[in-house]
């Protein structure tokens, strides 16, 4: 495996990554208050508040009533329709369902008409809550009716599902952020190395800049590790975030995972000649893939145009790797695609670190 | 006696600052030979090209024309055989600021693979009581004489010091001059730049006056000062290496 010498020089390089005490609570800081961030956002379904003016005073109203308290998506306020408005444009109300006086009687053959009021502008998940509420309408008019409801099997199956959004994005943010640790802390170490003259004072000595590589990718991948578990076991421990698959499979992918971008922050690096650029190319490796892997929602939802790009990104090998794991129990064997796509990207990543890797004084 | 340096036409071309399509040397065909146990000086202003010259006898600059052969090996062919011999001690270097002293030359022992003894080596220098201490903790005079423990980690033939007393106070100077002249004594070859008359005259035995990336003088201090120095008219003395400086170059030293 590694040299004596590179031996020496990766646990060195770990004393001075452990001694900086700041950056690993910042590294460790974010990440969590992300995570954190999208448990509350998204995990907490937040029950959307429905003012309900009802001027019908028949069964069915009480019985639509009654089902949407009972329902904690919703927090009912009743109140006249004049009123309501007010409120749902002073934004206290979301969505204002208005039952007329007439409701539920059919006049002319044609169906009750209840109306839903609602800025459009101001919320956005009326997608979601019109059918919710056309759900409720259609029990009770099976009832009336009658009728055996047809499709309650497959609403239910849905439900079973336990997984939640989290547990879906919750490989993809790992992923993500294994990326920006691994190409800002290779990068970053090499441009400041650089900078301060410490790699001239190195290879005037016979060290070989593949020791030094070596060696710098061993110790930041003991580093990304010790973050990576922090990480995960808040997202186990506190969030309680499900993983299926093997963990120590999930921690092999993610080891892969890191030398990989460990190599494209050394490329970074190698281009980099200050401080401020290093941020601005890490940028432009780093912000497409968030958007273009896969990390937020499946890369079949986008635009044909990015796709076959999206689909060659190393974050999509990474993410779509670790996901299997993690929500589909997938092993090792069944992700050799995501894995060989890993492979391919480090070869690439390795051979051009090892090329571009300057260790001389760049004129800035 | 053969040379243990050999320095013959050494060229280095860098781009124009103004127009990056030309280009203007650095260093402009220098050619000298030092001999084993010397203490050998390269003086001159900034920007004569003095850093560079010992960067591509260092293996850290690549050698655009002529050739440097040190203790017999190419330095073009193999810097790697070269580096194991030769102790650098560079211009303004830092070292990694989360190290203490005794991790650091601990670290640089292992670059030549060595196990080395390191408060042996910061007694050598005198900074034993700061063993514990980080490197930016050091006043100008501990880092200069830190930086030179480092380099002899590896114990080398071949000493090279670039302005080593640069910024530091006249005991700091005095103290590292101390330190140069005890390791010459033990048998170390020392080449080193400098812009500091004084320094030139009392450390080395030979000098090479460089300026615009030539040189422009090479002898003892005193033959110098013989040839080039201008009787002061009424003064006892014949003037010093300053003198020599001033004749040679016609400018005082551009900071």
């Amino acid at each position: 495996m590694l040299s004596k010498l590179q031996r020496h020089l990766a646990k060195d390089f770990m004393k001075i990554f452990l001694r900086d005490r700041q950056s690993i609570f910042f590294s460790l800081f974010f990440p969590v208050v992300f995570l954190s961030i999208f448990a509350f956002v998204r995990g907490g379904q937040e029950p959307i508040p429905l003012g309900v003016a009802s001027e019908s005073d028949s069964a069915v109203a009480g019985q639509l009533i009654q089902s949407l308290r009972e329902d904690p998506a919703f927090v009912v306020v009743t109140g006249g329709e004049a009123e309501l408005r007010e409120q749902l444009i002073a934004g206290e109300q979301m969505l204002v369902l208005v039952l007329p006086a007439d409701f539920p009687a059919v006049d002319g053959g044609g169906a009750a008409r209840a109306r839903l009021l609602a800025d459009t502008s101001q919320f956005n998940q009326l997608p979601l809550v019109e059918p919710m509420l056309e759900k409720k309408l259609m029990v009770i008019e099976r009832q009336q009716r009658g009728e055996a409801p047809m499709f309650s099997l497959e609403v239910e199956n849905v439900q079973a599902l336990s997984q939640s959004y989290l547990d879906f994005l919750l490989p993809g943010l790992l992923a993500m952020m294994l990326m920006q640790l691994s190409v800002a802390g290779s990068g970053y170490n090499v441009v400041e190395f650089r900078r301060k003259g410490i790699l001239k004072r190195l290879f005037v000595t016979p060290l070989r800049p593949r020791d030094f590589v070596a060696a710098i990718v061993a110790a930041r991948l003991g580093i990304v590790l010790i973050q990576l578990t922090v990480m995960l076991a808040f997202a186990l421990l506190v969030l309680r975030v499900n993983i299926i698959g093997n963990l120590a499979e999930f921690y092999l992918v993610a080891i892969g995972a890191s030398a990989v971008f460990l190599t494209i922050g050394f490329c970074v690096g190698s281009i980099a000649k200050t401080q401020q650029s290093i941020m601005a190319i890490g940028n432009i490796v780093i912000f497409p893939q968030i958007v273009l892997s896969g990390v937020f929602y499946p890369i079949d939802a986008m635009p044909a145009l990015v796709q076959p790009l999206a689909q060659v990104l190393p974050l999509t090998f990474v993410v779509s790797g670790m996901r299997d794991i993690a929500i589909a129990g997938a092993s090792l064997l069944e992700i050799v695609p995501s894995l060989i796509g890993m492979g391919v990207w480090f070869v690439i990543g390795f051979a051009l670190a090892a090329r571009m890797f300057v260790w001389k004084d760049v004129a800035a | 006696m053969e040379p243990i340096i050999h320095a013959v036409d050494l060229v280095k071309r860098y781009p124009l600052p103004e127009d990056k399509s030309r280009k203007f040397a650095a260093v402009d065909g220098v050619s000298f030979a030092i001999f084993e146990r010397e203490i050998y000086g390269i003086l001159g202003p900034n920007g004569a090209g003095k850093t560079t010259t010992l960067e591509m006898l260092e293996g850290l600059n690549d050698i655009d024309g002529g050739s440097a052969v040190i203790a017999g090996i190419d330095v073009a062919r193999d810097p790697y055989k070269v580096k194991k011999l030769i102790g650098v001690q560079l211009q303004a270097s830092e070292y990694f600021e989360k190290l203490n002293l005794i991790e650091l030359l601990k670290l640089f022992g292992a670059l030549y693979s060595r196990d080395i003894d390191a408060m042996e080596m910061l007694a050598k220098v005198d900074l034993t009581e700061k063993a514990k201490a980080r490197p930016a903790n050091l006043s100008g005079g501990q880092k200069q004489r830190f930086s030179i423990a480092c380099a002899l980690v590896n114990v080398p033939r071949i000493l090279f010091l670039d302005e080593p007393t640069t910024g530091l106070d006249p005991q700091a100077k005095r103290r590292l001059w101390d330190l140069v002249m005890e390791l010459n004594r033990a048998g170390m070859t020392i080449v080193l730049t400098t812009h500091n008359m004084e320094e030139a005259e009392f450390l080395c035995g030979r000098i090479a006056i460089m300026d615009h990336g030539r040189i422009v003088a090479e002898d003892t201090p005193a033959k110098l000062i013989d040839q080039y120095a201008p009787e002061p008219p009424a003064a006892p003395l014949k003037g010093n290496i300053e003198d020599v400086f001033l004749a040679l170059t016609g400018h005082a030293l551009r900071d």
